[in-house]
């Protein structure tokens, strides 16, 4: 697959030289394939929107490179880029209808009528806004106007699309099918996207790969699968995931043929040394102790395990979370169905080796995932 | 009769109608979560309790005490805003003792009292720090120290962590219970945010328009939601909301999904022919291999504890499937769906009102 | 695209010296002359080499104005004075009436407070003049004219406004959250506004005090035919400088150069408050 969009190590810096100086984006390199769906995740002031600026050519880039299709863009006015935009403030054309701002998008690429027809109408059916195409934008919902956003930008065959915060004020019960058709339009259109967000759910339900970002620093460009199985840092471990991974500080120690790690002076987890290669064994018996993370749903709670007493149970539908107090601080646990403990009863929990990440406790780099080497 | 009682409260803004009639009734030491979208009225209807707003038709009743006239510093109450509303120009633990230097106690009284709660919420490091130097998390928990420290009867909390970050949000609403029980307050909790609502509440009302839409347990609201639109709210992915005409047998209430015979189970007399809607929670659904009925995958997202596929029928409705991460998703694109026919909610279409099966002679449904 | 933005930075740079210079020009001038005497002030072409003098500073200063012809007695010094007294006095009592009354309009939407609101702003449109002629009738009438008391009063017309105006707008600008979560806390509403509205408010009043005692500073009209010599102020008082032998421009400027002077330190140490205020602001909600 060869590269739609290169960015070569790019970074942002506000007022340089000055005491307010910001380094708002630090030696990014990003490689997004033709037809790849890529998110920019993070949370505010993580860098990602100053990326997406420089990128459809709102803000200029300190230093490095960006190119689209093999063309170096950062110089370019942000009409010759080749880029189509949905704003988060949607910015829809208010003397214009719907319809009318919709094609809008289409005049750069002289269509006859009747197809930019066809073509709006299949967009405004795919985003449940074909009964409003007439209306004025100040006269419908902040909901539809980001639809409407969505639709402009996606109409367009541009060599990229760049879509910023492309559903945060959709209406929830649309959200989820809607996201679904949009992945499926993009794919079948064979569109290259990036898309800016702060919501793990939207980047998980719609990109092929995640650039985590934090502090202007790239974390791990990965599938959501390796996101969530394998996590480069603590950081990435901790950022994704709902609920959070549980962490522990521990120190590891290899004790007749077993790997104890102990999270506090009571609480040891005890594997067999066979479930830790050799390299791995010596690698977590550091002095200064290794980080440990297990996510909400490899929390098992058996007959036999650890001792932890609840002091949360909270049942969402579709899911409960089960939080105890253990070993010296809090674990999460999700079940599927209703759960029976309540806050105060005691409970043992286990967590298999296959569900262990460990970090280094100083770096935050991972160490292993479920026993194997990261 | 609950601790804290409100009858019929109205309030218009020009010709806008904000609260429609609310009668709300808290038992003490309840926590009631208003849930509703912006704009429904629950923010309205906190600060009318609060006093900072004039309700213009009602009461308020607090340990049966009418308050309805009574100016907000005399009510006993704490209230956390949303947006924090810290005094900018005091340090921490100014904002936090300003609910006890308007009442007779000494200085190192309140000394004692601040230090407690600052130290239950984690923020005594940051006590003499203003506003603006603090973290949103911990301006968040400024605010709840505040409204926390001079024990108030009645705890009133609007949309608390809606400014702070998802991590955050989550810590918090498996910690708040704790933090809440140990006072014994009576407790309203503003939310749009579902998890919250169901986490938290003993009991939820649901505002809409003014108007309370219905009130009941999380359970009550997650299975038997009164209509289309709150069924809507609470779940993620959202429910599905299927077009059915349901016939009766000799087997009873049923209807047909893709030619897949769904059975209702109860007696609902009269439903039989009439347009109604069928909603079927995301994980009342499964895969299977033998049964269901034929359906194409279009697209799958996998999250940490949950894997969500949008699939269509073959006749192209669109139905949302949620199942535990560990559940394989079968190669696809064609598969077989099957339907826990138990879970399944019906709905009359033209109101969008839930039909509730008519109570059998020795079970009787719980009053919505 | 450094070259643009460095073109930018000279074309920037180029327009505010031009600015400066067409706004600083008339007060460095002013300060040259005050430092000249009436016969190279008039030279003609106008150069800028002279030896400076500060006999227009003594000669004020001493209240005797000197001229080539005569010598006659002014009070520049008691003008002095009555000004700082009229300034501070109506900026005193607007603040005192008007912030309240800001608060008031702010936070209380009545029926009518509009119309009120605005009435008293409308003051400012119509010309001094139209008020003043009745005025002086009237307070020739209940023994006001030519006190300062009268005089701080008709000046209310200028400063009672201006603190309303820009103070109720600071005021609308504290979150009302802000306020109800200090009441909820147990405090009286007057305790409130003493210990949260007034404090936060306070750049606001701040600035509009300032700028209520300029326009104070700077009023000649009301004076002029309200006061007569011993309670007018500067303004007024220069008047005296355009005398029959002459008009004393050296003077004339040592006397503008004087009276601006504490409306200028003012501003200049009130500047750190208001950029204070700005920031404060920023983090409200």
């Amino acid at each position: 697959m060869s590269a739609q969009l290169h960015l070569k190590s790019v970074n942002k810096k506000y007022n340089p030289g000055t005491a307010h100086e910001v380094h708002a984006v630090q030696d990014l390199d990003l490689e997004v394939g033709r037809g790849e769906i890529v998110a920019l995740l993070g949370s505010s002031g993580c860098g990602k929107t100053s990326t997406l600026r420089m990128i459809a050519g709102f803000e200029e880039v300190s230093s490095g490179e960006v190119d689209i299709d093999g063309r170096r863009i950062d110089r370019l006015a942000p009409a010759k880029r080749g880029v189509a935009m949905a704003f988060e403030g949607y910015s829809l054309y208010p003397p214009l209808s719907i319809r009318e701002n919709i094609a809008f998008a289409l005049k750069s690429e002289k269509l006859p009528q009747a197809d930019v027809n066809t073509r709006v109408e299949q967009i405004a059916a795919l985003l449940e806004i074909d009964d409003i195409l007439d209306k004025h934008p100040n006269a419908i919902s902040g909901g539809q106007q980001q639809r409407v956003s969505l639709g402009r930008a996606l109409i367009r065959r541009a060599d990229l699309h760049v879509l910023d915060e492309p559903m945060g004020q959709l209406e929830p019960q649309l959200r989820a099918i809607l996201r679904g058709r949009i992945k499926h339009y993009i794919k079948e259109h064979e569109l290259t996207a990036i898309l800016v967000t702060h919501d793990q759910t939207e980047a998980n339900a719609l990109a092929d790969r995640i650039a985590v970002m934090e502090g202007g620093v790239l974390q791990q460009f990965d599938t959501p699968e390796n996101l969530k199985n394998r996590p480069a840092n603590i950081f990435t471990g901790a950022f994704i995931g709902e609920p959070p991974m549980n962490l522990f500080e521990a120190a590891a120690e290899v004790v007749s043929g077993n790997v104890e790690l102990r999270l506090s002076p009571e609480v040891t987890l005890t594997y067999p040394s066979s479930t830790f290669s050799e390299e791995l064994q010596n690698r977590i018996q550091q002095d200064h102790g290794v980080m440990i993370g297990i996510r909400p749903h490899s929390v098992q709670l058996t007959e036999e395990g650890l001792p932890a007493e609840v002091f949360a149970n909270q049942w969402l539908g579709d899911q409960t979370h089960i939080a105890a107090r253990f070993a010296g601080g809090s674990i999460v646990s999700v079940v599927h169905d209703l759960a029976l403990p309540k806050a105060g009863d005691q409970i043992r929990i286990a967590i298999s080796a296959d569900d262990l990440h460990i970090f280094d406790t100083r770096s935050g780099e991972a160490l292993s995932h479920g026993g194997q080497l990261a | 009769m609950g601790f804290l009682e409100l009858t019929s409260l109205t309030k218009t803004f020009g010709t806008e109608t904000v609260l429609d009639g609310v009668s709300l009734s808290v038992p003490e030491g309840g926590t009631l979560v208003l849930f509703g979208k912006s704009g429904a009225g629950k923010t309205v209807l906190l600060r009318s309790v609060a006093g900072a707003i004039e309700p213009d038709g009602g009461t308020i009743l607090i340990g049966s005490e009418d308050v309805t006239d009574v100016p907000p510093e005399y009510r006993g109450i704490g209230m956390a805003f949303q947006n924090f509303a810290l005094f900018p120009h005091m340090s921490a633990y100014d904002n936090i003792a300003s609910s006890l230097t308007s009442k007779r106690m000494s200085a190192s009284e309140i000394r004692t009292k601040v230090q407690a709660v600052a130290e239950l919420l984690k923020i005594e490091h940051v006590l003499s720090h203003a506003p603006k130097a603090l973290s949103n998390g911990q301006k968040q928990r400024t605010a709840l120290a505040r409204a926390l420290v001079s024990e108030p009867r009645v705890l009133l909390l609007d949309d608390p962590l809606r400014n702070v970050d998802a991590k955050l949000r989550f810590e918090m609403r498996l910690e708040l219970p704790r933090l809440l029980a140990d006072r014994g307050a009576t407790i309203i909790y503003v939310t749009q945010d579902y998890k919250e609502a169901m986490a938290l509440g003993d009991r939820i009302a649901v505002l809409d328009q003014g108007k309370i839409v219905q009130i009941g347990s999380p359970a009550d609201i997650y299975r038997r939601p009164a209509n289309t639109q709150i069924a809507q709210l609470f779940g993620d992915p959202t429910i599905n909301l299927l077009d059915i005409v349901p016939k009766e047998d000799e087997r009873g209430l049923h209807g047909f999904i893709s030619d897949q015979r769904v059975d209702f189970h109860g007696r609902f007399p009269g439903v039989a022919g009439r347009d109604c809607i069928v909603g079927l929670r995301p994980e009342a659904l499964s895969f299977t291999e033998t049964g269901g009925f034929p359906v194409t995958i279009e697209a799958v997202t996998p999250f940490n504890e949950k894997t969500v596929t949008l699939v269509t029928t073959l006749r192209g409705r669109e139905i949302l499937l949620s199942q535990p991460a560990q559940d394989p998703v079968p190669a696809g694109p064609e598969v077989n769906l099957g339907i826990a026919a138990q879970d399944a909610i019906l709905f009359d279409r033209a109101t969008g009102d839930r039909i509730a099966p008519e109570p059998d002679g020795n079970r009787v449904e719980e009053a919505a | 695209m450094d070259h643009t933005s460095f073109l930018e930075r000279w074309f920037r740079r180029a327009a505010l010296t031009v600015i400066i210079i067409f706004f600083m020009f008339p007060i460095f001038w002013i300060v040259l002359m005050s430092l000249q005497t009436n016969e190279t002030i008039l030279r003609s072409p106008p150069s800028m080499s002279f030896a400076p003098t500060l006999d227009n500073y003594t000669a004020i200063l001493a209240g005797r104005l000197d001229s080539n012809v005569a010598s006659m007695g002014i009070d520049f010094v008691n003008n002095l004075m009555n000004s700082i007294i009229l300034s501070v006095c109506s900026v005193a009592v607007a603040l005192a009436l008007g912030v309240p009354a800001a608060y008031a309009f702010a936070r209380h939407k009545f029926r009518g407070s509009e119309d009120i609101a605005f009435t008293l702003l409308s003051f400012r449109f119509a010309p001094p003049l139209l008020v003043l002629l009745p005025l002086t009738l009237y307070f020739q009438e209940i023994g006001l004219a030519d006190t300062y008391l009268g005089l701080v009063w008709v000046y209310q017309l200028i400063c009672l406004p201006l603190i309303l105006w820009i103070v109720r707008g600071y005021f609308e600008d504290i979150s009302p959250d802000i306020e109800y979560a200090y009441r909820i806390a147990g405090h009286s509403w007057f305790s409130t506004f003493r210990k949260i509205a007034l404090p936060l408010a306070g750049p606001g009043i701040a600035a509009a005090g300032l700028l209520a005692f300029i326009f104070a500073w700077n009023n000649f009209i009301f004076a002029l035919v309200l006061a007569s010599a011993d309670k007018q102020p500067v303004t007024v008082g220069a008047l005296a400088f355009v005398t029959a032998s002459g008009i004393q421009y050296g003077q004339i400027a040592a006397a503008i150069v004087l009276s601006i002077a504490p409306t200028l330190a003012l501003a200049l140490w009130a500047q750190r408050y208001l950029v204070e205020g700005l920031s404060l602001g920023a983090v409200k909600g």
